[in-house]
This record gives structure tokens, sequence and C-alpha cells, in this order.
């Protein structure tokens, strides 16, 4: 019955990205590679946005911020990778944790238009403190090594982006299980009643935009390691609409709808170079069909089609209407779903 | 003579050189159901919002089991033990029924982020006590075989009581209640004083209610102060309040006057 559940589908998932690096080649390998790190990235926006409805724009700017600190610590300082990069992931969390300070007092557009202009001065960082990130041309970065591991370095990241991203998505799924996404998704539903409850706005919304600046911070790492190459373009709007299109397309506030959605924009985005030209025309069309065909995003889609697709929060079906002392026939014909 | 378990001394709030709240004084005994009444805009929404550190007073203090309150911040008054519900649904409507009333319990919960992250076996068995927890909480407003529905797809008078029971869960020691009878359908507000005295009796909270439903304070409350334009007109047994010339004038209004002629 729950064949095609969500746990069979995934373990499925698994196999596939595991056997990849056998069946194809090294370009379709960078491919399935960007797709681990969107993954990563997308999970740590939907805790953000999609969880605790932080209308956030510096997702983008964190993703650099990782990339950045992991390949300047190497270039500028010559610290190892395997130092460079938890460096990078560590001063993400911490811009995320400090942008949060100004997000308790602003909502909605303000935060939105606030976390934007951050955003903007990060890329302007990236382009004009050229003594520091070498400016608009950006920098290359030391190849890698997997010694003594027998791995290519394009076999070893991939295999280090998998095992990220399992261990990640894991994290992320029991976090939202817990109290804690159950605070997240009060301060989304509710800010007044969240607080009435005990539950700290500045404390939840500052762990959401830190959880959101990790998972940037590990993708920004390992987008560096994976292009050997680091420059100001790669986290611009442009990246930060492709972020949000993919928490969209996958599912607000489902964990699982990040992979997929992630999966579904970057192998989209692939498929219309055929239509070069008409590229981003032909993606805000598709977007566009999502938002109206598929409002709950593929993850809410699944939810409502097939079972065993059901998560913790986000519920959005229920049983039939049960029988209570309290409740009258006029209520139970309010309740219908 | 009890001390009183929550005191409003002297509260002013003002919003752009309006006084909304002029010098307000409460006090409220442990055990106690205060009915709240007043016409539109007197200030008693305002009211609870100062009291449970939403909108701190420009004017005076609150004092809870003694100590104050005010300039804390709404989430560690809720730990202190004040709990409350609002005028307008603000259940959440992405959980389930069960989720929203386990999210009640938050304060009450001490689980980590790691211990949550990685599912220690002292996580999940906090997380299956707050689970129990929660469906005794439905069982006791009746409404068990609601557990699994999603919050948005309840009744607006659903709404309103689950709203009561995720307060109650974290056992708080006074809840204020803004127009909780807003919604209700007949039958349940039939029942609604029953389950008013029951949290009182059973679960030894103190209410501090706001409500329209003049039958509803004048049966439950033991105490009702009544507000207008921002200051106390009346207060004492249902009674005497009932019958206060004061009160019939500024809210209770002819019709009360009809049915108690001899007043
Ligand atoms: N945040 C606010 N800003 C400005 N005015 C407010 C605010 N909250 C309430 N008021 C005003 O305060 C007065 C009292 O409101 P309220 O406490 O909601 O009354 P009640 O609950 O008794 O109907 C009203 O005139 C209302 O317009
Ligand atoms: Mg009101």
């Amino acid at each position: 019955m729950t064949l095609f559940g969500r746990r069979n589908v995934l373990l499925a998932m698994f196999v596939v990205a595991a056997v990849t690096p056998f069946l194809v080649n090294d370009y379709y390998l960078f491919i399935a590679n960007t797709i681990l790190i969107y993954v990563l990235l997308s999970i740590g926006l939907n805790v953000l946005v999609g969880y605790t409805g932080q209308l956030a724009f510096a997702n983008a700017a964190m993703f650099g911020i990782g990339a950045y600190t992991t390949g300047l610590l190497q270039v500028r300082l010559g610290w190892p990778f395997w130092l460079a990069f938890p460096s990078g992931a560590v001063i993400a969390t911490a811009v995320g944790l400090a942008i949060s300070l100004p997000a308790l007092r602003l909502k909605g557009l303000y935060l939105a238009v606030s976390t934007l202009a951050f955003a903007q001065f990060t890329q302007w960082a990236f382009l004009n403190w050229e003594t520091v990130t070498y400016g608009a041309g950006g920098f290359k970065t030391p190849p890698i090594s997997f010694a003594p591991l027998p791995f290519s370095k394009e076999i070893g990241l991939y295999y280090l982006s998998l095992l990220f991203v399992v261990v990640l998505f894991v994290l992320a799924q029991n976090a939202v299980r817990s109290r804690f996404g159950r605070a997240f998704v009060a301060v989304r539903d509710s800010e007044i009643a969240a607080q009435s409850l005990g539950v700290d706005l500045l404390r939840y919304k500052a762990l959401a935009f830190g959880i959101s600046g990790f998972y940037a911070g590990i993708a920004g790492g390992l987008y560096s390691a994976l292009l050997n190459f680091v420059s100001p373009e790669g986290y611009d709007l442009f990246q930060m609409v492709l972020q949000k299109s993919m928490i969209v397309v996958g599912g607000l506030g489902s964990i699982v709808g990040s992979i997929l959605g992630a999966g579904a924009i970057v192998v989209i985005l692939e498929a219309l170079r055929a239509v070069k030209g008409v590229q981003e025309i032909a993606f805000g069309a598709i977007l566009v069909g999502f938002v109206l065909f598929m409002p709950g995003g593929i993850a809410g889609f699944l939810k409502a089609k097939l079972r065993g697709w059901e998560e913790p929060l986000h519920r959005t079906q229920g049983g039939r209407p049960p029988p209570s002392t309290l409740v009258t026939p006029s209520e139970k014909s309010e309740v219908r779903s | 003579m009890t001390a009183p378990l929550l005191s409003v001394r002297d509260v002013s709030v003002s919003f752009g050189g309006v006084k909304v709240l002029d010098g307000i004084n409460l006090d409220v005994k442990p055990g106690e159901i205060r009915g709240l009444i007043g016409p539109n805009g007197a200030g008693k929404t305002t009211m609870l919002n100062v009291i449970s550190g939403i909108h701190p007073p420009h004017h005076g203090d609150v004092l809870l089991d003694g100590a104050s309150i005010v300039g804390r911040k709404p989430s560690d008054i809720a730990r202190l033990g004040l709990g409350r519900t609002f005028q307008t649904s603000q259940l959440f409507r992405g959980m389930t029924v069960l989720e929203n009333l386990m999210t009640g319990l938050h304060h009450r919960t001490s689980s980590g982020l790691l211990a949550a992250c990685f599912n220690t076996r002292r996580h999940q068995e906090e997380e299956e006590a707050t689970k129990e927890e929660a469906r005794q909480a439905l069982e006791f407003i009746g409404m068990s075989a609601f557990a699994d529905r999603p919050g948005s797809a309840l009744s607006f008078g659903q709404q309103r009581v689950i709203e009561i029971a995720r307060t109650l869960i974290g056992s708080p020691k006074v809840v204020l209640l803004d127009e909780p009878a807003v919604g209700l359908s007949l039958n349940r507000l039939a029942e609604f004083d029953l389950l008013l005295r029951r949290i009182r009796d059973e679960k030894g909270v103190t209410l501090i209610l706001i409500e329209h439903v003049i039958r509803l304070v004048m049966d439950v409350c033991d105490q009702v102060t009544v507000l207008s334009s921002g200051r106390r007109i009346a207060e004492g047994s249902p009674d005497t309040v009932r019958n206060d010339a004061q009160v019939i004038e500024a809210y209770l209004g002819k019709e009360l006057r009809a049915r108690h002629p001899a007043s």
C-alpha cells in the first residue's frame, strides 16, 4: 500500500545517488553534485522560510560567505581544506545568527527588504573588497585531495556531499518533528500565541536563521571545492531566486520537499539549456505553473495523492468528522473537510 | 484575607495621546473567577495585553504571586504561570489539534536542539509524555476525536475551545480569557460555564474572563469588574454590579433595565 511512500522513495533515491558515480560521466556527476549542494541549501532555507515563516533573502549571501571563507582561508592563509571548510560553516552560522537580531523587530516585507540590503552589501563586499576577495574576477581554490582514500577529487567530493545530505537531512527531519519544529511553526502561524505559550520569539527566530546559515555555509564550502573557483556572481540575487523557487516548488514546510524541489529545479534548468535564448522565460513560466497548479509544492501534491507521505506539522488531510460530546450537529457539518 | 494572586496597580496606558487605561486597579484572589466587562473599546483587551506583557503599561505595576512582572518578555511571563487566549482565533493552523496542544507544553519540556536532532532516548520519552499529556488535555474538553485534524479544519468555536486547552496544558496559575464564548454554538455555550468551573475546580486555575454574554458572566463569576473608557466604574459581586446605576447607564443599558424593572 505504501510502496511509493516517502520512506521507500527516499531509500530508492539514496540507492540511485550512491551508485551514480559508477553510472554517469563527469559532467552528469557534476550536475548530481550540484543537486546535493542545493538540497542542503533548500533544507536550511525551508526551516527559516517554510517552517518559521521568516521572509528572508540572505541565504545566497550566507552561501557565498561559506564559499568565500572556505576558499580564502586556503588561498590567503594556507589552511588545509579540512580546516577551512568547517570554519566557513561556523562563520556562515554566526552571520545567520547576527542578521537574526533585527529580525525580531522586522516582519514580512520589512524583513525581506533588510535582508535583501544585507545580501546586496555582501555582494558589494565580494566585488569591491579586492585586497581580500580578489574582486569581480574571483579566485581559484587549490584542488582538494582525498588521500589516503582511493577516490578521485570528483568522486570523493560527491560522496562527501552525499554524506552531508544524508546526515543533515536526518537531523533536520528530527528537529522539525520535535518541540523545536513546533516552536518554529508556532512563530510562523501566530507570534502572539507562540509568546503566550512561553516560546521566546527572538530565540527561535535566531535559531532558524542560525540553522539556515549553517546549512548554507556547508553548502558554500562544498560548492567552492566543486568549482575550484569562487566569484561573486554565484551568490547574487538570481541564486536567491533559485533557492526560493526550490522550496516553493518542493513544498514550503517540508524537509523532503526541499530534496524534491532542489532536484526538480536543477534538472529543469539543465533541460532548458536546449532552448537557449528563451531559457529565462521558460523557467519563469514553469515556476508560475507550479505555483498555480501545485500550490503545496511537490510534497503537498504527493501528500494529497499518495499514502505514506504524511508529515508531522503541516498535515493537510484529516479523518472523517469525529463525534464529540461538545459538538453539535451544526458544527459537524462546518468541519467537513 | 488571602493575598491576591494577580494584582494590577494603578495601570495607565495611552495610545497616541488617548488614555486607553486610566489608573486601573485590580486584585484577583487565587481560585477566583473574575469577570471583566464593559462596552467595546473600554480597554478590556488592552488590560490583558498589559498583564501578559504584550503592551507594557506606561504607568503602574502588575504583580503575579507578589512579584512584579512589568517589563518582562511575554514568553517569560507565560513561564511564570500566566496563560491567555485571544479575542480572535490564534490556533496554529498548520498543525494538527494534538500538535497545537503539544506546543502548549513547550515551556515545560526541556530537550535541547542536539537531543532533538539526534532523537535521543530521553528526547523520545519526553516526546511520548508530551503526546500523552496532550491527549489527556483533549479528553478534558471532550474533543479526543479531533486529535489528528488540522487546526485549519475546525469551526471557529472549536478553535476557541482548543486554544483554552492549549493554554491549560502548560499548568498556568492564572488564565486570561478574551471573549471565549464568541463563536460557540448554543449547545456548547450551555456547557461552557460548567467547563469554566471545572477549569477552576479540577485544575486549580484562577480565571479572568472578558465576556459579552452577560448571562455567562453573572452565572460563573465570583466578582465582576466593569470598565468604561479606560476607567473602572464598578466592582463587586454579580448582583451588586447588575444593580449599579452607573453600570446600567454605561453598559448594560435599556435591555437590562427592562428585565429588572425593580432596580
Ligand atoms: N495597539 C493599539 N494602538 C492604538 N490604539 C489601540 C491599540 N489597541 C487598542 N487601541 C484602542 O484602545 C481602545 C481600547 O481597546 P480594547 O482594549 O481593544 O477594548 P475592548 O477590548 O474593551 O473592546 C480602543 O479605542 C482601541 O481603538
Ligand atoms: Mg477586546
